[in-house]
């Protein structure tokens, strides 16, 4: 296996990767969306959010939208410029 | 979904389908505006002409007041869409800018409307034709493609015809321009 790119670990995980993949190409999702779409427990999206947003991949943003608190995130230019990297680094592995 | 490390042919489905879960997520209601858009300004178009040309009142340019609670209620229903969504695409980004830039360009042709000879209906049909032309582009919906093609033939003919007339021709382009592809539009999204 000498020569291949390391897949990002980080990324290299189901939850997460399929956060990174919705977020890529959308501007802005809401917590609650990702949520339906993910199929995840709030409780473990929440967890896997605040990784990719300590490792700089997304931002988070809360606000309110009248009383009611809104988690908003987006994916930020390195988290792309990851997820392009962890797509080169898989189409070689398959290759 | 839980946090498990995958294989390779798991990664790469992975990252299909949810690519494939975000595009299917483009905002419906896109005909709304064309609906709401096309009856108010058809309507306020043909009150106008009725005005002018059938009775003697004197301020025939009441009928758009209509406009007003029309753009109240575009803003409230794009708001609550975009609440509903949840997303936020860069398509949609990009309609609303085009939509954004046309309504300062309408904005503008009702501001000189003076400087304009008052011929500003056959302006404000070109931006129209415009935005629709790309929004059917966008969207990839040929009726709207052919839309924005009846709003320049109507803006065209607008230009050669007089003030009073292009009232009436503003009428019928925004018809085969706004109503007619937004309830074919409209038809597509259920």
């Amino acid at each position: 296996m000498t020569g291949f790119k390391p897949l990002d670990p980080l990324l290299h995980s189901q939850l997460r990767l399929a956060v990174m993949s919705l977020l890529i190409g959308l501007d802005s999702a809401a917590f609650t969306y990702i949520r339906e779409k993910t199929g995840a427990t709030a409780g473990n999206l929440s967890v896997q959010l605040d990784k990719l947003s300590e490792a700089g991949y997304i931002e988070i943003e809360k606000g309110y939208n009248g009383k009611k608190p809104v988690t908003t995130c987006k994916i930020t230019a390195q988290g792309v410029e990851a997820f392009e990297s962890y797509v080169n680094a898989l189409k070689e592995y398959i290759g | 979904m839980k946090d498990k490390a995958l294989t390779h042919e798991e990664s790469l489905n992975m990252i299909t389908a949810m690519i494939r879960q975000a595009k299917s997520n483009y905002q419906k209601g896109g005909s709304f505006y064309f609906l709401l858009w096309g009856w108010v300004v058809m309507l306020a178009n043909f009150a106008h002409y009725y005005f002018l040309s059938f009775t003697s009142f004197e301020h025939p340019y009441i009928a758009w007041l209509v406009t007003i609670p029309a753009g109240i209620g575009s803003a409230i229903y794009g708001a609550r869409q975009k609440q509903q969504a949840g997303v936020t695409t860069p398509m949609e980004r990009l309609y609303g800018h085009v939509w954004a830039a046309v309504g300062v360009g309408i904005i503008l042709a009702l501001m000189f409307m003076r400087q304009l000879d008052f011929n500003h209906s056959a302006v404000i049909l070109l931006l129209a034709a415009i935005g629709t032309y790309i929004s059917g582009q966008m969207l990839r919906f040929k009726p709207l493609v052919f839309g924005g093609v009846a709003l320049l033939l109507a803006s065209i003919l607008a230009f050669n015809v007089p003030v009073v007339d292009q009232l009436l021709v503003g009428g019928i382009g925004i018809l085969a321009g706004y109503l007619v592809p937004g309830y074919l539009l409209k038809n597509k999204e259920k």
